[in-house]
């Protein structure tokens, strides 16, 4: 069979994230004939203004993962966080290859290495959501949101939330 | 592609009663391919890898993916024992899992757990009587032999107290079973008389001493003595190892006929050539671990389903793929700088426009202060925070290149 590295490792990845989910999250990918394209729900953590959301994501997988860390992005917009780009694109150290440190603020223990895991990135995200990076703003309006108007960021996190809900 | 889910994967054990096996499982995978070792490496900071998953990590990134110190591939020390986990693991696995699985669907259909059990110890107890009056006798009349034969016996003494947890009632293995009165070689599995099997033994010990090709069963009791014995026979026979290559000193032609000498596809421009070099050289040299080194046929065939999947004949061109890529060490710049011309040239213009300093800033000394380094931003002007803190930098836009190419 011609499968490469990365398919038969992203087949173990989503084996074990089906038969062993961690709580909140599904992941896996769209189509099995297309390894490197997944797609994930988030659940928004409990305590904190995300709480009853459901975020999708998709992830894409770079040729030679696990070498290179895949890209993961927020369709459907709707998530309003300091470490996410107005797109929906993640800003987060562990989709970071080590190397590549522009701001001299991530940890090299933080960030991406081959036995880094999706579950490892969406457990990640979802404390990410939890506690912003406020160092990394990757969507600086909400970044000062959540510096400097607490209550309104969390507001209007809600609404997002609402919105993306049909409520 | 939907056989992922017989994959085996060390979740099998989750849903059974021997739950408790998943981890265990999962230690004697790779973390980084998530498969069983295969030719367990270990590096200088005591991680252990496959060979090749290993050799790949290194010559992409020069660190070790569990900790990320530096590394060198020539420091990678073949990790025998944990080789022998893995082998001695893998044999057993099937069955035990039947067993655990059988037992679930036992449990499920909730039958008296009384009664069988019972049954089935007295049958273990039985063959446990069987197998050891054949090993006990043997090794008392014979223990003045060569050390070897002694190994062996102790070896035999072990099996019949492993084996019968691990028999399932009707699927004995059939291997280690005396029938008629006979027995396996452990290395062969050749059956014969219980007497002939210690003169048949020095036999296979005359095979290892001069190089031949390797058993057709390999791990298994063969490979208990593995380490002590075939370790050291093992340079001989063993194909060279393919030294690295320093691809910046080579022009395009001489790195051609490197790959033709080496009997591997020389087409392409030379990143490509510099890529399937080195896959070719990290196949090469975990192959070289290996205890059963493959043909050069297979790893050509390797080779070529890394050209389909991340070489010249991938679909999507891997080296741009992502932008980490700009880190790797075998970043062509050129070619980078050729595709993101434009962009360059729309950024140092802008960047001028804002201060002709300001674009030279990477150059050592040149600006008071690291911070001021980052001020050039030509494309985020209103991202700056309010507090004047640190920009952040992005590095999927267009702005890091300014920086890339004035450095």
């Amino acid at each position: 069979m011609a499968s490469s590295v990365a398919q038969k490792r992203l087949f173990h990845e989503y084996k074990n994230l089906s038969t062993n989910p961690p709580e909140g999250i599904t992941a896996g990918p769209v189509s099995e004939d297309d390894m490197f394209y997944w797609e994930a729900l988030i659940q928004g953590p409990e305590e904190t203004p995300f709480e009853g959301g459901v975020f999708a994501a998709e992830l894409k997988f770079p040729r030679d993962y696990p070498l290179s860390p895949p890209t993961m992005k927020f369709i459907g917009g709707g998530v309003w966080h300091p470490n996410v780009y107005p797109n929906g694109t993640v800003c987060i150290s562990i989709l970071h290859p080590p190397g590549d440190d522009p701001n001299h603020y991530e940890h090299a223990s933080e960030r991406w290495s081959p036995i880094q895991s999706v579950e490892k990135i969406l457990i990640s995200v979802m404390s990410m959501l939890a506690e912003p990076n406020d160092e990394s703003p990757a969507n600086v309006e909400a970044a000062k949101m959540w510096r400097e108007r607490r209550a309104e960021y969390e507001q209007k996190v809600r609404d997002e939330v609402k919105k993306g809900l049909g409520l | 592609m939907d056989q992922a889910f017989e994959l085996p994967d060390s979740t099998d054990w989750l849903e059974t009663p021997l739950s408790l096996l998943a981890p265990f499982e999962s230690s004697l995978r790779c973390q980084v391919c998530k498969d069983f070792f295969n030719n367990p490496v270990i590096t200088s900071c005591s991680h252990t890898f496959c060979s090749l998953c290993i050799r790949r990590c290194l010559s992409a990134e020069g660190k070790c993916p569990a900790c990320r110190s530096s590394d060198q591939e020539l420091k990678l020390r073949r990790n025998w024992a944990v080789q022998e986990l893995v082998d001695a693991f893998q044999l057993a696995r099937p069955s035990v899992l039947n067993l655990a699985r059988s037992e679930n669907a036992r449990l499920a259909r909730g039958e008296e757990e009384i009664e069988k059990p019972a049954q089935k110890k007295r049958k273990i107890k039985q063959a446990e009587e069987k197998e050891l009056q054949v090993p006990e006798t043997d090794s008392q009349g014979r223990r003045t032999r060569s050390g070897r034969s002694i190994n062996s016996s102790a070896e035999e003494r072990i099996v019949p107290h492993i084996m019968p947890e691990v028999i399932e009632d009707s699927q004995d293995d059939e291997e280690y079973m005396p029938e008629d009165g006979l027995v396996a070689c452990p290395i062969c599995f050749r059956k014969m008389k219980e007497e002939a099997v210690f003169p048949h033994l020095s036999i296979h010990q005359q095979e290892e001493e001069a190089p031949v090709k390797p058993p057709t069963k390999p791990a298994s009791f063969g490979s208990l003595k593995g380490p002590s014995q075939r370790g050291p026979a093992l340079p001989n026979k063993q194909p060279e190892r393919l030294p690295a290559i320093n691809y910046s000193i080579l022009k395009d032609n001489s790195l051609r006929k490197k790959l033709r000498d080496l009997g591997i596809p020389d087409w392409g421009q030379k990143q490509l050539l510099q890529r399937r070099h080195t896959e070719w050289m990290n196949l090469w040299n975990a192959n070289c671990d290996s205890k059963y080194p493959k043909s050069k046929r297979i790893l050509l065939q390797e080779l070529e389903v890394w050209e389909r999947t991340q070489g010249g004949h991938a679909v999507t061109p891997s080296a741009f793929s992502t932008s980490s890529n700009v880190m790797r060490k075998d970043f062509d710049a050129n070619e980078w700088s050729n595709n993101h011309d434009d962009d360059f040239k729309r950024l140092i213009a802008n960047a001028r426009k804002k201060s002709e300093a300001q674009v030279r800033s990477t150059i050592p000394g040149a600006s008071p202060s690291s911070s001021e380094q980052r001020e050039p931003q030509p494309q985020h002007p209103a991202r700056i925070p309010a507090n004047g803190a640190r920009i952040e930098f992005n590095p999927d836009t267009d702005a890091n290149h300014v920086v890339d190419l004035s450095g």
